[in-house]
């Protein structure tokens, strides 16, 4: 069994959603984790907050950020146990948020095989 | 690593978020101010933006509606220091020499379950303020207190979005520039003015009730939301009055026969066809619970009344057998105070079965403003139907097919035509 990582990206819309339409959403997320669990494919998980510190430069500069477009921020991360990136594309294909302006990038974790 | 349990959907409740967008709406409004209505709005939708992050990658807290005052409690207090307001604001509320302290105690209290009662409270009596169009009482009032979206508002009164934007607006304007207070009104006004509210909660319910709305849930949250409201005024000594309770007696007993007004196709069952066994009898008791202390004191509503009829449904066994002299006899009533078409409508109709088909027949004929109401013509045509006028009944039928939108009405006007073959 391999790990794979779920980087989502982009459901930041500048779109008020109402208070119905969170609390909708925020249950198909919990669905979704529900069945990942459900079906041992879930490890772990965690949202990131909003904003953000950026170190760059042989000078070390810290700045605020990052500042980029809605589309690329990253609201969060899933490590999953799956055979193969097939399996892990059809496991992210659950991602609630494709509807609004979101996506999910899939990263293989790297196994030091000695 | 916290492991999310699916149980945790479970422990939010339905509406959850909306409900408490509501009080906290009214929370924050109450300590900010009118004038910062938009930044209590925004507050919240932090709030639940957070929430909504948070837990839906499990972990969602013991408490929810505790958790969420405390986020927007912090935010309110970000918001007043930001605002330089702080220490002002504390003076104004408590004497005290440490203002931040005193403050802090001030919206520590506010937070309290009795206080977001007396928050959303406060909240009504601006949002159904006379000077305030009725169309955007409404509209205020359901996005202010029942923290529905603007989309949300405009779906179920099968309107564009621009629309509710702009009726939210007006009302907004209305109470800035006329300087509408947050408050209950004191006593001399009270009455005067609770009436208002509750003609708009009384419009909410009907919206939701007879809405051709082809979403019941959409319907139903309306009715729900009306209820809640009104019952909100009855837990309070100041605004519990028999009016209140009389308005409420009635949404009760409506209320008892939403869920067997429609069959699984979506389709319409008028009060004759419909199952009693399926009715609500929760409901109807708590009905015939308010509609007796309704009864105290010597004020006396048309809410009074139409719960009175509502009631003599309820307590009817079949159709055939409800008591169709009093409900004609309460509607003779109503229509003397409230003498509009709808009622003469409904008055006619108890006629047909408290007197004869013929004096309803008369009576329908006589009304004047409701040539384009597809339910005149309806009603015409059963009346018709049941004087064995079949041709007539057709063309009444026909008539009123051409003005409804709803399917479910529509459905319901094609059977009563292939009755009249």
């Amino acid at each position: 069994m391999e790990k794979f990582m779920f980087i989502f990206q982009g459901n930041v819309t500048g779109v008020k959603p109402s208070p119905e339409e969170m609390q909708a959403n925020m249950g198909k997320w919990m669905a979704w984790i529900g069945e990942l669990q459900a079906s041992g494919k879930y490890d772990s998980g965690e949202p990131l907050m909003l904003g953000g510190k950026l170190i760059s430069g042989s000078n070390k500069m810290v700045t605020d950020g990052p500042y980029v477009e809605g589309k690329e921020i990253v609201g969060g991360y899933f490590i999953v146990n799956a055979t193969d990136y097939n399996e892990a594309v059809e496991l992210a294909k659950g991602y609630p948020d494709f509807d609004q302006g979101g996506s999910v990038q899939i990263r293989q974790i790297m196994k030091m095989d000695m | 690593m916290v492991a999310t349990k699916a149980a945790d959907i479970n422990k939010l409740v339905d509406h959850l978020f909306r409900h408490e967008s509501g009080k906290m709406v009214a929370v924050l409004t109450r300590l900010l101010g009118f004038d910062n209505l938009e930044t209590a709005h925004d507050i919240v939708q932090d709030t639940l933006l957070k929430a909504m992050t948070a837990w839906s990658f499990g972990n969602v807290p013991e408490n929810p509606a505790a958790w969420l005052y405390h986020v927007a409690k912090n935010k309110a207090i970000d918001f007043l220091r930001r605002e330089k307001s702080f220490r002002k604001f504390g003076v104004q509320f408590v004497q005290q020499q440490d203002a931040r302290i005193a403050a802090d105690a001030h919206i520590q209290n506010l937070f309290l379950e009795n206080e977001i009662q007396d928050s959303q409270l406060r909240m009504m009596f601006p949002c159904c303020h006379p000077l305030i169009p009725q169309e955007s009482q409404i509209a205020l009032a359901l996005k202010t207190l029942c923290g529905m979206g603007v989309h949300e508002i405009a779906q179920a009164f099968i309107t564009s979005d621009d629309t509710i934007t702009k009726r939210i607006y007006r009302a907004k304007e209305k109470i800035r520039n006329e300087k509408i207070k947050l408050e209950v009104p004191a006593s001399a006004l009270l009455t005067q003015r609770l009436h208002t509210v509750l003609h708009t909660l009384y419009l909410l319910f009907n919206e939701g009730y007879n809405s051709s709305h082809t979403d019941n849930l959409i319907r139903e949250d309306l009715c729900e939301d009306a209820m809640r409201l009104c019952h909100l005024l009855i837990q309070n000594p100041v605004t519990n009055l028999p009016v209140a309770k009389a308005l409420l007696a009635l949404m009760c007993f409506q209320s008892s026969r939403l869920q067997s007004r429609m069959d699984d196709n979506g389709n319409i069952i008028t009060l004759k066809y419909q199952d009693r066994t399926t009715w609500n009898r929760h409901l109807i008791q708590k009905g015939f619970d308010y509609l007796d202390e309704a009864a105290e004191g010597n004020h006396f509503s048309t809410y009074h009344l139409e719960a009175g009829i509502a009631s003599l449904h309820a307590a009817a066994p079949s159709f055939e057998r409800t008591d169709w002299k009093g409900v004609y006899h309460l509607y003779e009533i109503l229509y003397s105070l409230k003498p509009s078409p709808v009622i003469a409508l409904n008055k006619a109709i108890a006629s047909a079965y408290a007197v004869s088909m013929q004096t309803a027949l008369d009576a329908l004929h006589q009304i004047k403003g409701l040539e384009k109401h597809h339910l005149w013509y309806a009603t015409l045509g059963e009346i018709c139907l049941g004087l064995n006028k079949k041709e007539e009944a057709r063309n009444y039928f026909q008539k009123a097919l051409g003005l409804t939108v709803s399917k479910s009405e529509q459905q319901l006007l094609h059977d009563k035509i292939s009755n009249c073959n």
